[in-house]
């Protein structure tokens, strides 16, 4: 599903260049569960965001679904981004102005669906996740772990076949980060792609695949120490 | 007590200004444009004052003119229409024996056909005296003036205006030519410098001839006006009294009407002044947007600077200190905007001048002045409500929102 | 996206910030309030002079004595000439078909008094037929009588003003009073008290045009006025009018015809030309509302980056996200247009009943000029904050917390 060849990205830093990603290669099958780990500055965000296309390598190819979306231009990117990937952050960036049922809608909205078919499909989702009485709640009244659930099911509304998590517990309790886990590892089990960034060892370990990130070359990677 | 040092107040200002230099260069040219068109409107609307009271003033502040019938509320002067009680030749000679008054002209004026040098013209004729060219500050260009003749005997002499000379003679002689003016027969003595339009009259286009000539010619028992000058000496108030004695003790009443050239600039100037003014203040309304805009700016700048302000309350930077920065900023960001703005407007006159230079624009000091204090003003008022939020801002919360 | 979800993104947007977005609002509600209410200004001028010279009659031609060759500038005052416009003239003038009625008028200023009471007013001469071509009304009595101009009855029509200062509280028809050194007999006076083409009707005298004659010694007219039957046929009668006088006169052209059409045209123009400049001036006013908005709409932008970086995450194009910020500075410029419009509106009503002898509203087009105007600033000065969004990276939008 997911084909990275040579993946190079550099930031100029002062008179600096640093080296964010060198010579990334890596593959994904569909229905993975992958925790990309390491230390902060590793690169591990920089790959995560080259995944996601909201940002552009300097160097190789980038394949998603056999399609090439490194050469594809800005707007058929924002397509893709709409229509096959879900993203989760760690400060879960929801529009603060805007109510939980409006947040998970935003997608919807982008992609020009009529009130009526929004309206069905956020109230599942809603209730899905466990927010059917917290729909009229805009973010600030809402708890951390509800407002990352927020985020996942604004995630998969668009029923994308890949979710990019950065450190999705990392700014949640330890209860409400099990939780938001365990609904991310739910999600992976109905067949989509999880693909997390994390430096929390035990939410690593329940990955199925752990990538290590070092100095912006994957260090360690426990698919091929396996085969 | 502490204090700011003056200079590193200003620094501090300057640099908060430089930190968001796009917001406050947007701001700065809000005023900018704003004090840019109160200049402009102003330099334009003096220069429109100046050339109006020019054209006045040529005539002599001592001119005085007289017109027959009171002129009432219709606002149309007594000699075009009918009167009961003309006013007459020997009104002027009256006037003329007052010890002030230096010059008199008995005007009839009129519309006939001049023919001369096998060609014809339509065109306005003045009956007038001797003194015409000193009462109307006008010159003779070849030949003389009509002569000093007695009032009721003036031989039948023409002066021609510019125009009708070109029109009639065009580069042949015309002095001691005949022309026809009305089935009377007048010898052409001189023509007279062109003037060009004055306030839309065109002077050139006319033709001179005695008084009573016209009078008879237009078959009018009353004169249009009596147009005299006054020794600088007097005021015209007082040579105005006198001529109201002096005609209403020949008419038995005040059946005239008296103008003075200093009371009608006055008017004038008053009316000018106005409308300066007026035009200004509607390029004010810009600068009123101009010092929402700053407003606008400065709520933001506390806002976004609250944990700055928690920080140098924290300092033991006093209230009123803080007070003074923003207000520093507001105050700095409009008076920048004001200059930018004199440039514009300034600016705007001059190109104003080159393209239109019938119409001089004038910029007046006082305005340009008067503009940039307003400028400072309008940043001192728009900064004083955000200046007010951030000084009464509590530390510790301040501290708490960076 | 579809339309209504643009406009109710940015709308919540737009709303976000209350105190920022009502200065915004503020802004432009001045900007668009001073221009609509300029506009309105210069138009009801307009349509106040226009009204001022219809009322003086429809299908009018006015002959004036005196002709110059260098004719510029309004209605012509061209003083004495030496052959005069005569009552024979006016009465020739009336003989053509196209000519409905023609009304001859000598003008003059003289003491009109009662008992012991004098005042200096305008003297009309005239015959019945001015009533029906200035469409004069009667508060009382009659107008002059019809008949063979040439009569001199002793009678006479008064203004309003004049009758209050000369009779008081008595009953001025049928009194007698003295014009010069004449005696008149009051059959009539003047409904309307306004001001007419600078001529006060409440001070006016109308007496028949042969007593004027003798009252001021003259023969002269001092102008004629000719109602044609119709607006096509006013060209006909300028030429008739012309050709008549010339031969009367023999052979010279010395007579000027004015019709109303070319005076209410330069007029309008005048006018029309006074309004677009004042609009102007106060149009400068929008352009720093507009700079305003561009410079809140960019702080906006770098205030939100995290959520343009969000919708970007989230599948929005450039385009989306130049047409979600765009909107919300149209709404904003709209909703102050709007606001502007109402005060104005408001402020034209005020004016109406402060001063009710002017017509004073709102100009007709004013509002779509106002609208479109403050569409175009709004956008303009939009363009480019919504293009920083636009182009804003997605990875930095997010990096930022």
């Amino acid at each position: 599903m997911i084909q990275l060849q040579h993946i190079e990205r550099v930031f100029q830093v002062g008179d600096e260049e640093v080296h964010a990603l060198s010579d990334v290669t890596m593959s994904a099958e569909s229905g993975e569960y992958i925790a990309i780990m390491g230390p902060s500055g590793s690169g591990k965000s920089s790959l995560l965001n080259i995944l996601g296309l909201l940002d552009r390598p300097d160097g190789g190819s980038y394949e998603l679904d056999g399609l090439r979306v490194s050469g594809l231009n800005e707007k058929e990117q924002a397509r893709i981004r709409r229509h096959k990937i879900g993203f989760v952050f760690q400060f879960f960036h929801l529009v603060p102005r805007l109510t939980a049922f409006d947040n998970i809608a935003l997608p919807l909205k982008l992609s020009g669906m009529t009130r009526e078919e929004r309206q069905t499909r956020v109230t599942a989702a809603l209730s899905a996740f466990g927010l059917g009485n917290r729909a009229q709640h805009r973010p600030d009244q809402l708890s951390g772990g509800q407002r990352q659930r927020v985020a996942i099911a604004r995630a998969t509304i668009m029923q994308p076949s890949l979710i990019l998590a950065d450190e999705p517990t990392g700014n949640l309790d330890r209860h409400a980060g099990v939780e938001v886990a365990e609904i991310l590892e739910e999600l992976n089990h109905q067949g989509i792609t999880l693909i997390m960034v994390t430096h929390d060892p035990d939410l690593g370990r329940r990955a199925h695949r752990r990538i290590l990130m070092v100095d912006g070359r994957i260090d360690h990677d426990s698919s091929r120490t396996r085969t | 007590m502490s204090h700011i040092q003056a200079r590193d107040f200003f620094r501090y200002t300057i640099n908060g200004l430089r930190a968001q230099r796009l917001r406050s260069v947007l701001t700065a040219t809000g005023i900018a444009v704003g004090i840019g068109a109160v200049v402009l409107l102003t330099s334009l609307g003096t220069g429109l004052h100046h050339f109006v009271l020019a054209e006045f003033s040529q005539f002599g502040t001592n001119l005085i003119a007289i017109n027959p019938g009171k002129v009432t509320t219709h606002g149309i002067s007594g000699a075009l229409i009918s009167n009961v009680r003309p006013l007459t030749i020997e009104d002027g000679e009256a006037l003329g024996r007052l010890p002030q008054v230096l010059d008199v002209v008995s005007v009839v004026q009129g519309n006939a056909e001049v023919t001369g040098g096998g060609r014809q013209r339509r065109t306005t004729v003045y009956g007038v005296g001797a003194a015409a060219p000193r009462v109307w500050n006008i010159g003779v260009a070849t030949g003389r003036f009509l002569p000093d003749d007695p009032p009721r005997a003036a031989r039948a002499f023409a002066v021609l205006g510019h125009k009708v000379r070109q029109e009639l003679f065009g580069s042949t002689q015309a002095l001691g030519m005949r022309v026809r003016i009305g089935g009377e027969t007048f010898r052409v003595i001189g023509s007279m410098e062109s003037k060009g339009q004055l306030l839309g009259f065109d002077i050139d286009d006319a033709v001179y001839i005695p008084t009573s000539k016209a009078m008879a010619l237009f078959n009018q028992e009353s004169l249009m006006e009596i147009d005299l000058l006054h020794a600088t000496s007097s005021s015209s108030a007082a040579v105005a009294e006198q001529i109201r004695k002096v005609l209403q003790s020949r008419h038995n009443s005040e059946d005239f009407t008296i103008t003075t050239q200093e009371k009608m600039l006055e008017v004038l100037d008053g009316v000018l002044g106005t409308l300066t003014i007026a035009v200004g203040s509607l390029g004010g309304i810009s600068l009123l947007v101009g010092g929402v805009g700053i407003l606008t700016i400065m709520s933001i700048a506390v806002n976004e600077r609250t944990g700055e302000i928690g920080l140098l309350r924290a300092l033991g930077v006093e209230r009123s200190q803080i007070l003074t920065l923003f207000l520093g900023e507001a105050v700095a960001l409009a008076a920048i905007g004001g200059v930018v703005g004199l440039g514009l407007g300034i600016g705007g006159s001059r190109l104003f001048s080159l393209l239109v230079p019938a119409l001089p624009s004038h910029t007046s000091w006082g305005y340009v002045i008067a503009a940039e204090l307003l400028a400072i003003l309008v940043g001192l008022v728009a900064g004083v409500l955000p200046a007010r939020r951030a000084a009464g801002l509590h530390p510790v919360e301040a501290l708490r929102a960076e | 996206m579809q339309l209504n979800d643009i406009l109710l993104f940015s709308m919540r947007a737009a709303t976000a910030n209350r105190g920022r977005t009502l200065l915004m609002l503020l802004a432009m509600t001045i900007g668009v309030g001073s221009v609509v209410v300029l506009i309105s200004l210069g138009d009801s001028a307009r349509r106040y002079v226009i009204g001022e010279f219809t009322s003086l009659g429809t299908n009018l031609l006015i002959v004036l004595p005196g002709r110059s060759e260098t004719t510029g500038g309004p209605p012509p005052l061209l003083g004495g000439t030496p052959r005069d416009l005569t009552l024979d003239d006016a009465m020739a003038l009336s003989r053509a078909a196209t000519v409905r009625r023609t009304a001859p008028i000598i003008a003059g200023s003289a003491p009109v008094s009662v008992g012991n009471l004098e005042r200096e007013m305008m003297v009309l001469g005239s015959t019945s037929e001015l009533s029906e071509i200035r469409h004069l009304d009667l508060a009382q009595g009659s107008f002059l009588p019809p008949g063979d101009p040439t009569r001199a009855q002793a009678v006479c029509v008064i203004g309003m003003k004049g009758r209050q200062e000369l009779f008081g509280r008595q009953a001025a028809v049928g009194q007698w009073l003295r014009i010069g050194d004449r005696r008149f007999r009051v059959i009539g006076i003047l409904a309307s008290s306004g001001v007419s083409l600078g001529e006060d009707l409440g001070e006016l005298v109308i007496i028949p045009v042969a007593a004027a004659q003798s009252l001021f010694n003259t023969s002269s007219l001092f102008r004629i006025l000719v109602e044609a039957t119709s607006p096509e046929g006013m060209e006909q009668t300028r030429h008739f009018i012309l050709e008549t006088i010339r031969a009367r006169h023999q052979g010279e052209d010395d007579i000027t015809v004015i019709t109303q059409d070319a005076v209410l045209a330069t007029f309008d123009r005048i006018f029309r030309a006074l309004t677009l400049s004042v609009a102007g001036i106060g149009a400068i006013s929008l352009v720093v509302a507009g700079i305003m908005i561009m410079n809140v709409m960019l702080v906006a932008v770098s205030n939100r980056r995290a959520e343009i970086g969000l919708l970007k995450a989230l599948g929005a194009s450039q385009r989306q996200i130049m047409g979600l910020f765009l909107t919300e500075s149209a709404i904003l410029s709209l909703t102050g247009a709007g606001i502007g419009l109402l005060l104005a509106l408001l402020g034209m009503r005020l004016a109406a009943f402060l001063f009710p002898q002017f017509p004073l509203q709102l100009a007709p087009w004013s509002p779509v000029i106002a609208l479109a105007v403050a569409l175009f600033t709004g956008v303009v000065f939009g363009v480019l904050p919504a293009h920083r969004a636009a182009v804003l990276e997605p990875v930095l939008a997010l990096a930022r917390r």
